[in-house]
């Protein structure tokens, strides 16, 4: 009898036991299982390629990974509430040929002029996604893939499909500029980096996202005003691509108006690998960081040995579904 | 885009007229089915179009679509343009295989198809009249190979791979290449005629082979100046590389005129205007003389009465001595 009351008492313990051990196991492969992964890829890609550590190399990725880190924030934001933007890369080049409008030649406006004209573009554009998403409920996918076209559309109307060069060198400081030996795109991106991480760590707004990407019944129950959260999230994914669009022009001296087909799928790519749920309500900005970078990173790598581009596709693709499989099993363990 | 548009709503509003008084003297209808309207050399090419003398004085009415970058687009614009009767189709196909079946159609309905700027495997095409994308690539090989005296170290930029301009300039290329041994391709990519995309895999070669690159042969204009920008993003000398790239976009234009590169211009007048007077000569007969000034530009172009097959426009090299005309002529 004892004997069976132990067994009983032990067969009660131990599964408690080892799901508190894959609890925390799972715990911190969530928190920690990205940058592992990063650490991991620029572990292997250092001893391949004797260039891949170097700080200039290094300082490389950071500036090329800065534009897409942008837009991958905005989209964090958006994915988070259960959305997805759709319509980033066609914000990001209108809000550019915007700005170098002001910013072009002999006649360009004084260096604040084209960055509030780029913002403010991109700020508009989004605003428009989220009143139509929020006040009239469009499907997010459908309002974004619409504004993809439109913004594009816009974008070629408003310089008669001509690039837009010759930009004021203080313009051009924002895309190539170095200060205290960072590039200044980095810089914005580490900027932007910090304070929405702050924002969803450590503000109201910040948990209502959570909240409302989580349950939106619940969250308007308890009082949070679901359109509201809705509509500033789309307009900060805009404002973010009026700032990608600065950094693209400023970076390549140019704003072309063909300039970020396809680059919203980057910015999901890095969301997803840096383990948000499309479904919402869960993921870290830290994870979009790192998401970023190893993308970033891969890219650069591949490069660096030499190694054709149809296989960067490849590897890239591949990351994107091994990233979401490791979600699955993360939450069907947990 | 804005007089593209007005021409295309004139023309309806024409048609309309002529339908309802069947007004004898109507203008001469041509679709201009471009591969796509979203790069600057198509732009300048639709432009062209309508500064021709015979569409500025409204005998001729040129309709420009936009294929979209896709062929079957521009097939199904070849059968409205059928449906809706053009007199003429001159045409830039987006890709030189898929082409065929459309000029096929055009042909059957007897409508002639005057083929410009990007070549059409076919021989259904009434005529051609466009620039040698092989010896563009020559040209360009030659420009670096010269200015590193035939020895050192290259790297190239190429298009989309599989797009009839990559694989013809690249053959130029290699054509140039395969005579001079001592000079080392040390890698070959493409950054699909990007400027963002050549910046980045210029700066990351910057890394892989520091201090070895000594050329860099563009397939077009937009990565030349991608490369460039890598190269001073990465705190070098522009001066220390030999740059080439082919198209003379204006950017190239004022690139050329700091010394920071060489380019050959295609000339999009003379493919478009060039184009239109072959189109025009097949419509209205043996009585008609172009009206285009490009056929005085180029000696080496002879209009021939229009019955050539092929109307070679020549590449002008960009050169200090011509970059202040050329951007004078640009800013027009």
């Amino acid at each position: 009898m004892s004997q069976q009351v132990l067994a009983k008492d032990k067969g009660v313990e131990e599964p408690a036991k080892n799901s508190g051990i894959s609890k925390r196991l799972s715990d911190f492969m969530v928190s920690y299982g990205i940058i592992i992964a990063f650490l991991f890829i620029c572990a292997v890609l250092s001893v391949i390629s004797p260039y891949f550590l170097s700080t200039n190399n290094l300082l490389n990725v950071l500036r090329q990974v800065s534009i897409n880190g942008v837009l991958a924030i905005g989209m964090t934001f958006v994915i988070l509430t259960r959305g997805i933007d759709l319509s980033v890369g066609s914000l990001m080049a209108c809000s550019s040929i915007v700005a170098a409008s002001f910013a072009a030649g002999s006649e360009a406006s004084f260096i604040l002029v084209p960055i509030m004209m780029g913002l403010v573009t991109g700020l508009t554009l989004g605003a428009v996604n989220g009143l139509l998403i929020a006040r009239f409920a469009i499907p997010p996918f459908v309002m974004t893939l619409g504004m993809l076209s439109m913004a594009r559309g816009l974008t070629y109307i408003y310089n008669d499909g001509m690039p837009i060069s010759n930009l004021d060198a203080t313009f051009r400081f924002i895309g190539q500029g170095v200060v205290l030996g960072m590039p200044v795109p980095v810089l914005l991106f580490l900027g932007v980096f910090l304070i929405s991480w702050f924002t969803l760590r450590y503000t109201t707004f910040g948990r209502y996202v959570y909240a409302v990407g989580g349950n939106p019944q619940a969250a308007m129950v308890s009082g949070i005003n679901v359109r509201r959260v809705t509509f500033t999230v789309y307009a900060i994914s805009g404002l973010l691509c009026g700032l990608a669009g600065l950094m693209i022009a400023a970076r390549t001296g140019a704003a072309l108006p063909q300039a970020g087909v396809a680059y919203e799928l980057d910015a999901i790519a890095a969301v997803v690998i840096g383990g948000t749920s499309l479904a919402g309500g869960r993921g870290r900005i830290v994870g979009t960081l790192f998401g970023v970078l190893i993308i970033g990173v891969l890219n650069n790598g591949l490069d660096l040995l030499g190694v054709s581009s149809f296989y960067q596709q490849v590897v890239k693709g591949g990351i994107i579904v091994l990233a979401v499989m490791l979600d699955r099993s993360r939450l069907s363990s947990s | 885009m804005r007089n593209i548009k007005i021409a295309a709503v004139s023309s309806i509003t024409a048609s309309l007229l002529i339908g309802a008084f069947a007004v004898a003297d109507e203008p001469i209808r041509v679709g201009a089915a471009t591969y796509g309207l979203q790069g600057e050399f198509m732009q300048l090419w639709s432009n062209s179009l309508q500064r021709h003398p015979a569409v500025e004085s409204g005998q001729v009415e040129v309709t420009v679509f936009d294929g979209r970058y896709d062929a079957l687009v521009q097939n199904n614009q070849f059968e409205s343009m059928i449906s809706r009767q053009y007199d003429a189709i001159l045409f830039v196909p987006i890709d030189a295989d898929a082409c065929a079946s459309a000029v096929a159609m055009a042909a059957s309905a007897g409508i002639p198809v005057v083929g410009s700027n990007a070549l059409c495997n076919t021989d259904q095409l009434a005529a051609y009249v466009g620039s040698d994308d092989v010896l563009a690539g020559e040209m360009l090989a030659n420009s670096v190979l010269t200015q590193l005296d035939y020895q050192g170290n290259v790297v190239i930029l190429e298009g989309p791979i599989g797009q009839t301009g990559q694989i013809d300039r690249g053959r130029g290329i290699d054509k140039v290449l395969s005579e001079y041994s001592e000079v080392n391709v040390l890698e070959r990519r493409t950054a699909n005629w990007s400027r963002a995309e050549a910046m980045a895999l210029m700066e990351n070669w910057l890394t892989s082979h520091r201090g070895q690159i000594q050329g860099v042969i563009a397939q077009n204009d937009e990565m030349a100046i991608g490369a460039i920008e890598a190269i001073i993003a990465s705190g070098l000398s522009v001066n220390d590389f030999a740059i080439a790239g082919a198209d003379g976009i204006t950017d190239a234009l004022t690139a050329v005129k700091e010394g920071h590169m060489e380019s050959i211009l295609q000339d999009a007048d003379a493919q478009a205007q060039g184009g239109l007077d072959v189109a025009l000569r097949l419509v209205k007969g043996e009585s008609y003389q172009p009206l285009s000034p490009i056929w005085d530009e180029y000696s080496e172009l002879e209009w021939n009465d229009g019955q050539s097959e092929l109307y070679y426009v020549p590449w002008t090299p960009v050169t200090l001595d011509n970059v202040e005309q050329l951007l004078e002529k640009r800013a027009r």
